[in-house]
């Protein structure tokens, strides 16, 4: 592994049934960079994420991060991976329902067996950080979208993942929570100097990345930011 | 617009077939529990109603003895002094087949020429070897036997049979056999015999058991003023009034337990039906939106009810049927042990069982659908549900339910302590208990989840935190399917219970009642006397202590045939625990012969009270004794009283003797007792000589025999409430699979996943048997005091042991863990990608 690719695709297929969604794509993304993929509805953007956190397999072609061949393993080797250097952060926040909002943030450090007692104090540590130390007994549904993705992002960062996906992370927020979200995002992930690659329609997101991709006809190709 | 909603429907069913198959195994479950015991108890009973009309024939009126048997001159009066030529001489006793020692079968000696106006024998001519009545009484010492018996001897015309008679072997010679009567009834039919032969047989020569009379009312009157020696006119009707009650009481029981099934199939139902509707909040918001009024909706969904119900029904039905030809010989055989000494076969039940079943099975279905279609019209055009907002429902709903629990509660116990004292009452109070039980259910489900979750949640983790909020988080999947549950628990519980405390007591009473070692029977239709050198040769056996004596004969009185047990008590008492009255006091009453003591079961039938006077025909006339005391009794024959010997030898003149009971030293040898026992009767007399350790092993056989019925009936509500866990906790992982997409996407590995969803299925489980403890252990309160004493008038101690209800708690977890294994291993496997795109 070099510093120069720290996810590497190589010439990835993926189709659901007859629907070719990637096709020959490759795509190299350094350590700590923040990469924005672009493209229209259904181009394959959150393809693209779920294949990079190894929620599915290519069809054909490689996906590597941090020089492990994610096709390579097995289910649970990868919802390890997953549960230790990966953070996720959705369009719709996803929190647990039945989860305080400490809690959920505390769900990715109990995962990696870190005790109650530590989990809570960095969960609260973070809440604080991101503004909302108020709100960790809380549950999800008594907070506003904006507060809930703040919620979703601390929870992507708290066990100091090495890469963190979003996808569409403010496309459910209005334009300046979608900002202050964004940022708070960018943020994080620079100061725990994890790789962020972003799946967005938005030119706004797009324009404050390291990098911008666009994902054309199943092939990824740079853009120019 | 109807019909584009009826494909709707009918495709999500499609698309969900475990949904559909799972709602229409609960409902057919349920339909074909109740109409299985309906047909299987309406057979037993027609079966029963039409041997014994088969026997009583156009009877109307019975001239009973009073005492062992009437003198033949009481039916020479009758016909001649009285004028009535309807009448019909009868001998009635049991008796063995030497080749068969096993086997005992009842003998019936009449009179061929009188039955004719009495009772239509047509169908007792033989059915093959040419005999015919009139040869009955041509040739003597000739019988008929019924069909199925003489193919199992293989007795063909012509052949001898040796018939055991009070120990005598007795040849006889068969003239030729008797079918069933008619198509759709197959009860056994007796041995028939000339009266002259029964009587020669029986060594009852000039007696008779019995004069059956068709009387008309005037006739009636004259006879009964008239005065027989020995004798009393008894209606036919007022006849078997304990067997009759005791036997309705039984089949009461069984529809109630068959009910219970239905009502556990119609919460099923429900859930299924909430569910499918729940699922489709979106499209039914939709709908709205687009214009499809409330009504379309109710309609499209009740349609939907129906269309389930029509299938489950049709195979819930089927099922009944099946089911029936297996619980009808349960039934036959329970009745049969208990108050039947013939054996009787299942006769066609009534068509109409499966119309009641089918009735009931749509009904439950549409009741059951109605909450959902109307919560499906309530849909808000404008708003479709949000899931967190529909649970905040479910747990308001939860809060309303207990308020209508408690207010449920408080009316059966107003009902059942002041209503009238009706079976049927107290069934409608037990399942008001029962539905109060599974109102509180959910609310007691979110206590206790918040109760664990705030005592060890944090430290169990955050996995185990997930799964215990799950339970109540998901509360309107998960509500119906643990009240379900812990009804179905309960009734295990509950009825375990009962069971438990009743063998108890049943022990407990018959180490009373069997004071003595072993026990001598003899034949009632003889009349045995209690011959001095035969008693002094018992006691003369090595370590007898000493004897007791009983005489019971049956003795018809205005409350029905009373059994009246004449007991001269042995070294260890009267073997009888008082229920009601000063034992000193009734027991010195009782010896003296100034009093009877009453079976508790007479005194709660007949609403009698201690001091009420007994009026008992004797032959020298109605005698009045006083009742002094009420004592245990578990018999199920006929009522009984308990008389001093001396005081029934004086005013009956009777002298004979029924039983014996040989009390044995402590050091004795019981077995070689017995068998000095057995060789002294040896030849003497027709005896049956049995140890009271045989006596209770047989009895709790018989008790054991009896309850089998209920265990099938208890493992069908156990499936049923399983199915429900089942049909819960499917729509719940289809329901949460983006959520458990999210987790999986979190780091959870499918395991991790799967053992979070099993805890929570464990602890719905948890919640459910517990939630049984004290659910079941009131049903068992009310079927101990109140059901079984309005059943049958026994009286017995309530037992609760810890056994039944844990099994009940381990078998409420099994259940759940056991539904949730399926949907935990789905919801494991669940493919991230499909279940994280559903945003």
């Amino acid at each position: 592994m070099t510093n120069s690719a720290w996810i590497e695709l190589r010439d990835v297929a993926k189709a659901y049934g007859h629907q070719v969604v990637l096709e020959s794509a490759s795509l190299t993304v350094r350590r700590g960079e923040f990469v924005a993929a672009v493209g229209r509805s259904g181009s394959g953007k959150s393809t693209l994420l779920r294949l990079i956190g190894g929620l599915e397999s290519a069809d054909s072609g490689f996906v590597r991060v941090a020089g492990t061949d994610l096709n390579a393993l097995s289910e649970a080797a990868r919802a390890l991976r997953r549960r230790q250097e990966l953070g996720f952060v959705f369009q719709f926040f996803n929190l647990i329902p039945t989860l305080t909002v400490g809690e959920n943030v505390e769900l990715p450090l109990a995962l990696n067996d870190v005790t109650a007692q530590a989990a809570r104090r960095r969960s609260r540590e973070l809440l604080g950080e991101l503004g909302l130390g108020d709100s960790a007994d809380r549950f999800p549904e008594e907070l506003s979208g904006g507060e809930q993705q703040r919620v979703a992002i601390a929870r992507a960062v708290v066990h100091e993942p090495k890469l963190v996906l979003a996808d569409e992370p403010t496309g459910n927020l209005d334009a300046e929570t979608a900002s202050q979200v964004l940022e708070l995002l960018r943020h994080s992930c620079r100061e725990r100097q994890a790789t962020l690659v972003v799946a967005t329609h938005s030119v706004e997101v797009a324009a404050q990345a390291d990098r911008m991709i666009s994902i054309r006809a199943g092939r990824i190709r740079d853009e120019a930011p | 617009m109807s019909r584009l909603l009826h494909w709707a429907s009918l495709r999500f069913y499609l698309q969900h077939p475990w949904q559909l198959g799972i709602a229409i195994a609960g409902i057919g479950l349920g339909v074909g529990v109740y109409v299985g015991v309906q047909l299987a108890n309406d057979s037993a009973a027609r079966a029963f109603d039409l041997s014994a009309a088969l026997v009583r024939g156009q009877t109307s009126h019975r001239l009973l003895p009073i005492g062992a048997n009437l003198d033949e001159t009481v039916y020479r009066d009758v016909i001649i002094e009285h004028g009535i030529a309807t009448a019909a001489p009868v001998i009635e006793a049991v008796v063995g087949i030497a080749s068969r020692t096993d086997l005992r079968v009842p003998l019936l000696g009449i009179d061929p020429l009188q039955e004719r106006g009495i009772r239509s024998y047509s169908g007792f001519a033989p059915a093959r070897g040419g005999g015919d009545l009139g040869r009955l009484m041509a040739e003597p010492g000739t019988v008929l036997l019924p069909r199925a018996l003489a193919a199992e001897l293989g007795a063909d015309p012509g052949t001898h049979l040796t018939l055991r008679i009070e120990g005598r072997d007795v040849d006889v010679t068969v003239l030729g056999t008797i079918p069933s009567l008619g198509a759709d009834i197959a009860a056994e039919p007796p041995v028939l015999a000339d009266i002259a032969t029964a009587q020669e047989l029986l060594g009852l020569g000039g007696r008779l058991s019995r004069i059956d009379l068709r009387l008309t009312e005037q006739q009636a009157q004259r006879l009964a003023g008239a005065l027989m020696p020995g004798a009393i006119l008894v209606p036919v009707d007022r006849q078997g009034g304990a067997f009759t009650e005791l036997a309705a009481a039984f089949r009461t029981n069984l529809t109630a337990l068959g009910l219970l099934a239905l009502v556990v199939g119609t919460f099923l139902i429900y859930g299924t039906m909430s569910f499918a509707i729940l699922q489709r909040r979106t499209t039914l918001g939709v709908l709205r939106a687009i214009g499809v009024s409330r009504g379309e909706l109710i309609g499209s969904v009740l349609v939907e009810a129906f269309a389930v119900a029509l299938a489950a029904t049709v195979l819930g039905l089927a099922f009944g049927h099946w089911l029936a030809i297996g619980l009808v010989e349960l039934v036959l055989r329970t009745i049969g042990d208990l108050y039947f000494s013939a054996a009787v076969i299942a006769a066609k039940p009534s068509p109409w069982i499966y119309a009641e079943g089918a009735a009931l099975g749509m009904g439950a279905t549409l009741l059951a659908a109605a909450k959902p279609a109307l919560d499906a019209a309530r849909a808000s055009p404008a708003l479709v549900l949000r899931r967190a907002a529909l649970e905040r429902g479910a747990r308001r709903g939860a809060r309303w339910a207990t308020l209508a629990a408690i207010v449920l509660l408080a009316l059966s116990g107003l009902i059942l302590a002041l209503g009238p004292n009706e079976l049927y009452i107290a069934f409608g109070g037990l399942f008001a208990v029962l539905a109060a039980g599974a109102l509180l259910t959910p609310a007691a489900t979110v206590l206790l989840m918040r109760g664990i979750d705030r005592a060890l949640g944090r430290r169990l983790g955050l996995p185990a935190v997930l799964a215990i909020r799950g339970v109540s988080a998901s509360l309107s999947r998960t509500g119906v399917a643990t009240a379900a549950l812990a009804v179905a628990i309960a009734t295990v519980n509950g009825v375990g219970l009962m069971i438990t405390s009743f063998r108890t007591s049943l022990g407990d009473w018959l180490d009373t009642s069997l004071t003595a070692d072993l026990y001598v029977s003899f034949d009632s239709a003889g009349n045995t006397r209690a011959d001095p050198a035969l008693l002094r040769a018992i006691e003369g056996i090595e370590g007898v202590a000493g004897l007791s004596l009983t005489r019971t004969v049956l003795v018809p009185t205005a409350n029905g045939e009373i059994a009246v047990r004449a007991v001269r008590p042995g070294p260890r008492g009267w073997g009888l625990e008082l229920v009601d009255g000063q034992p000193e006091a009734a027991f010195t009453a009782l010896a003296e012969g100034r009093g009877v003591l009453a079976s508790e079961r007479l005194m709660f039938a007949r609403t009698m009270k201690l001091g009420d006077a007994l009026t008992l025909p004797t032959p020298s006339g109605l005698r009045q004794l006083p009742i002094v005391g009420a004592f245990r009794d578990f018999n199920t024959g006929n009522y009984s009283v308990v008389l001093a010997l001396e005081r029934y030898q004086r005013e009956w003149n009777d002298f004979g003797i029924t039983g014996i009971g040989v009390d044995l030293t402590d050091s004795a040898d019981s077995a070689i007792a017995e068998q000095a026992l057995r060789d002294t009767l040896a030849g003497r007399t027709a005896a049956r000589v049995r140890s009271s350790s045989g006596i209770e092993r047989l009895s709790l056989e018989v008790f054991d025999r009896t309850f089998k019925i209920t265990e099938v009936l208890r493992v069908l509500a156990a499936v049923v409430a399983f199915l429900g866990v089942l049909s819960a906790l499917l729509a719940i992982e289809l329901e949460r699979a983006h959520e458990l997409g999210v987790l999986r996407a979190l780091g959870f590995s499918p395991r991790g996943l799967a053992a979070t969803l099993l805890t929570q299925t464990g602890l719905l489980g948890v919640a459910a048997g517990l939630m049984a403890i004290p659910l079941g252990t009131a049903l068992a309160a009310l079927l101990v005091h109140v059901i079984n004493r309005r059943s049958f008038g026994w009286s017995m101690s309530f037992v609760v042991t810890a056994e039944p209800l844990l099994a009940g708690l381990a078998l409420a977890v099994a259940a759940a863990l056991l539904a949730g294994v399926y949907p935990a291993w789905r919801a494991s496997r669940v493919e991230l990608a499909a279940a994280l795109r559903e945003e």
